[in-house]
C-alpha cells in the first residue's frame, strides 16, 4: 500500500524529530507498564510474606491486629496466651507443627523475637522457601540470637558479636536486660520481609532475661545471674502468638472454627492468605494515586506527539498539496496521519516494552541481593496488551487534529504549493 | 475533438465581493499546446485549480473529454484529475523522501488508469526520465540532491506517465535560466507529442509565448473586471 510506505519514507526523512517523539512515547509507556508490574510484584510480595502457614494464632483482637504484630512486627498484642492453651492446641492431632512467638523486646530499635528451633524448619514466605543463614546457624542454647540481614547489615554486626536486648519496643528504652547479654550466632539471608529487621532468640532466653522481673520492671535486690537464669525452669507461662502447620490443608476452616470457640481463653485464628489480601486492600489505595500519575505521564506524551504532528503540518503542507495532484484523495491525507500516529504509537508501545523487559532483567539481580526479592521477569501479559491497544487507539484520536487540519487544507491549498 | 470547453465560467473566491474570472467560452482541442499569459494575480493558478477539478465554479459549465462536471462529486473530480491529468507546479514539485524515479511512479499509485496504460511503471518512469535527459545515475538519487531543472524534468516526467490525457503546468520555467527553460519546454513538447498528451501552460512570462502555436492572454477572454 503506497501510503504506509509514504507514511514510512516521511517519517523516516523527519527521523529526528519522530525519534524523539517515539521515545518520549517510550518513557510513557515504560513508565505505565513499570508501575503496573511493580504494583502486581509489591503485591504479590505482600501476599507472600508468610506462606506455609495455614493459620495465625493469638488472644483475641482483630484479623489485621493479629497479622501486624505477629507477622509485620507492627503495633503490640493486647493480650498474651497461656502455655497451657498453646499446648492444648499444638497437641491436636490435626496440627503437625506450630512456631510459638513472643514479643516485646527491642534491640536499638528492632524487634526482638522470642520462638522455638522449629522457626528454621517450618517458616515459610514467597514461594514456599526456607529461611536460610547467610553466616553461622540456628540457635542452640539460651543466651543466642539469630539475625536478620537487614539488622546486621545495619548495625555492622558478625558473628560471636554480643548484644543486650531492651524492655519494650522504643529504640531508646530505659530498661535494659544488661545482665544477660545474647550471642549472634546466625544471619540470615535477605528474605525481602519483616525477619531481616527481627532479631530472633530462644522463647527460653526471652524468659531467662525477665526471670528476675516483675510487671515490667527488675526487682530491687533479686538480681539473678545469666548463669543461674540458664539453669532454671525456663518455660514460658504466656507467649503473644503462634504459627500452626496442619497435616492437611483442609483441616484449615475447620481448626480455625474450633480455635475461635475454645472456651477456656478468648482466641483468634486467621488465615494469613484471606487476613493479608484484607490488609493489602485496606492499604492498597497507593495503587490507585500510582494510576492517575501513570496516565497523567501518558498523557504528557501523547501531547508531545501532538505537538510535534503539529509543529510539521507547515513543512508538510507542500507534500500534502503534491499528494493531491498526483491523484491522492482528501481522506488519504488525513489517513496519512493517523497511519503516521499509529506506526509512532506502535514502535513508541514496543520500545517501551522493550525497555521495562531490559529494565527489569537488569534490577533483578541487584533487587535479589538487596532485598531478597525475587522479580519475576517481566513479560507482556493480557492487562498489558490491552494497555498498549489503548494507548494506539488514544494516540489515532489525537492524531485526528492534525490530521482535520491538513485535510481542510488540501481542500483550500488545492494546487498552489505554499511554501 | 475538444479537450477542453468552458461556458460561461464564473469564480469568485470566498468572501469577495467581484468574481476572478468569467470566461464566457473557451475551447482547446486535444493535443493542443496552449499557453495561457496572465499578469500574477490575474487569476491563473485559480483556473487552472478550477480545471483540475479542486474548486467548483460559481457558474457556467466546464467540460473536460466530453463530461459535464457541473453535478460531479468532490471524489469523481478527484478520481479524473488523478487518471486524466499530470501537473507541474512553479517549483517543489518533488517529496523530498523519495527517489526520482518514485516520484515518476507516484501517479500510478492513485490511478489504476495509469498505471495499466503505463505497462511496466518502473520502466516506463525510466524511459520517461531518459527522454528527457536525467542523467542514468540520478535516477535513484534522493531528489533534493538535484538542481532546479533536473527536478523539473523529474516533475514532467511524473506528469506524463500514464499518458494523462492533459498536462497542466503551473509557471513551472519561472525558476530556471533562460537556456534551461527553453530545453526544458522542448522536451515537454516531444514527450507530450509523442503521447498525445494537451497541454495548458501557464505564465507571466511573455517570452516562451514564442514556443506555443497558440497563446491566448487571460486578460482577453476574462469578463470579469
Ligand atoms: N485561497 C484563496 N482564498 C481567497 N482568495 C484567493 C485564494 N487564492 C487566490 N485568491 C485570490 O485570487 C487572486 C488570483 O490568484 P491566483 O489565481 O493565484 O493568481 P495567479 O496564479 O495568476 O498569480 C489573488 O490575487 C487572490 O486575491
Ligand atoms: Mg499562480
Amino acid at each position: 500500500m503506497i501510503l504506509l510506505k509514504l507514511t514510512w519514507r516521511s517519517l523516516w526523512n523527519r527521523r529526528i524529530s519522530v525519534i524523539l517523539t517515539l521515545i518520549s512515547i517510550a518513557i510513557s509507556v515504560s513508565l505505565l507498564l513499570g508501575v503496573e508490574y511493580i504494583r502486581k510484584e509489591a503485591k504479590s510480595s505482600f501476599l507472600s510474606t508468610i506462606s506455609g502457614t495455614d493459620l495465625v494464632v493469638g488472644a483475641r483482637s482483630g484479623p489485621v491486629q493479629l497479622l501486624l504484630y505477629s507477622v509485620f512486627r507492627i503495633g503490640n498484642a493486647t493480650n498474651n496466651i497461656g502455655w497451657d492453651t498453646y499446648q492444648t492446641i499444638a497437641d491436636n492431632k490435626r496440627v503437625d507443627w506450630t512456631i510459638t512467638l513472643s514479643l516485646g523486646d527491642s534491640h536499638l530499635g528492632y524487634r526482638v523475637l522470642g520462638t522455638n528451633q522449629d522457626y528454621f524448619k517450618h517458616y515459610r514466605y514467597a514461594d514456599k522457601r526456607l529461611l536460610a543463614f547467610e553466616h553461622g546457624k540456628p540457635f542452640g542454647s539460651v543466651y543466642e540470637a539469630v539475625l536478620g540481614s537487614e539488622v546486621a547489615k545495619t548495625l555492622g554486626y558478625t558473628l560471636d558479636r554480643k548484644i543486650t536486648l531492651s524492655h519494650g519496643a522504643g529504640a531508646t528504652s530505659f530498661s535494659e536486660h544488661k545482665n544477660k547479654p545474647f550471642t549472634v550466632v546466625g544471619i540470615l539471608k535477605p528474605t525481602g520481609t519483616p525477619i531481616d529487621r527481627t532479631v530472633h532468640v530462644t522463647l527460653e532466653g526471652i524468659e531467662a532475661i525477665h526471670i528476675d522481673w516483675q510487671a515490667g520492671a527488675p526487682v530491687a535486690g533479686f538480681e539473678i545471674s545469666a548463669e543461674k537464669a540458664a539453669k532454671m525452669n525456663l518455660q514460658p507461662e504466656v507467649i503473644t502468638a503462634f504459627l500452626v502447620g496442619l497435616k492437611s490443608r483442609s483441616a484449615t476452616f475447620r481448626l480455625q472454627r474450633e480455635i475461635n470457640d475454645y472456651r477456656q481463653e478468648p482466641l483468634l485464628a486467621v488465615v494469613p492468605g484471606v487476613a493479608l489480601s484484607e490488609l493489602w486492600q485496606s492499604i492498597g489505595q497507593f495503587e490507585v494515586v500510582l494510576r492517575i500519575i501513570t496516565i497523567f505521564v501518558l498523557v504528557a506524551g501523547l501531547l508531545g506527539m501532538l505537538t510535534t504532528l503539529l509543529s510539521t503540518l507547515n513543512e508538510r503542507r507542500r507534500e500534502m498539496a503534491i499528494l493531491r495532484a498526483v491523484g491522492a484523495y482528501p481522506w488519504q491525507i488525513f489517513l496519512l496521519f493517523l497511519l503516521e500516529a499509529f506506526l509512532i504509537a506502535v514502535l513508541g508501545c514496543l520500545l517501551g516494552c522493550l525497555m521495562v523487559f531490559i529494565g527489569v532483567l537488569l534490577a533483578q539481580p541487584w533487587v535479589t541481593a538487596e532485598y531478597g526479592l525475587h522479580l519475576r521477569t517481566w513479560l507482556p501479559g493480557w492487562d498489558d496488551a490491552k494497555l498498549i491497544v489503548l494507548i494506539t487507539i488514544a494516540a489515532v484520536i489525537f492524531s485526528t487534529l492534525p490530521a482535520l487540519i491538513a485535510y481542510r487544507r488540501t481542500l483550500q491549498d488545492g494546487l498552489t504549493v505554499k511554501i | 475533438m475538444n479537450i477542453v470547453e468552458l461556458d460561461q465560467l464564473r469564480y469568485r473566491w470566498q468572501g469577495q465581493s467581484k468574481d476572478i474570472l468569467h470566461i464566457p467560452e473557451l475551447n482547446i482541442a486535444q493535443g493542443e499546446h496552449v499557453f495561457l499569459r496572465g499578469e500574477s494575480g490575474s487569476g491563473k493558478t485559480t483556473l487552472l485549480n478550477l480545471l483540475a477539478g479542486i474548486l467548483t465554479p460559481s457558474d457556467g459549465h466546464i467540460r473536460l473529454l466530453e463530461h459535464d462536471f457541473h453535478h460531479a462529486s468532490s471524489m469523481k473530480r478527484d478520481r479524473f484529475r488523478a487518471d486524466h491529468m499530470g501537473v507541474i507546479f512553479q517549483q517543489f514539485n518533488l517529496l523530498p523522501y523519495l527517489s526520482a524515479t518514485e516520484n515518476v511512479t507516484l501517479p500510478c499509485h492513485f490511478s489504476a488508469r495509469r498505471r495499466d496504460k503505463s505497462g511496466d511503471t518502473e520502466q516506463s518512469a525510466i524511459q520517461l526520465l531518459d527522454h528527457l535527459q536525467l542523467d542514468e545515475s540520478l535516477r535513484n538519487s534522493m531528489v533534493t540532491s538535484l538542481s532546479v531543472g533536473q527536478q523539473q524534468r523529474v516533475a514532467v516526467a511524473r506528469a506524463l506517465i500514464g499518458q494523462p490525457e492533459i498536462i497542466i503546468a503551473d509557471e513551472p520555467t519561472s525558476a530556471l535560466d533562460t537556456g534551461t527553460r527553453d530545453r526544458f519546454i522542448e522536451l515537454l513538447f516531444s514527450k507530450a507529442e509523442a503521447q498525445k498528451s494537451t497541454i495548458i501552460f501557464v505564465s507571466h512570462d511573455p517570452h516562451i509565448a514564442e514556443h506555443f502555436p497558440r497563446v491566448i492572454e487571460l486578460s482577453e477572454i476574462n469578463k470579469a473586471l
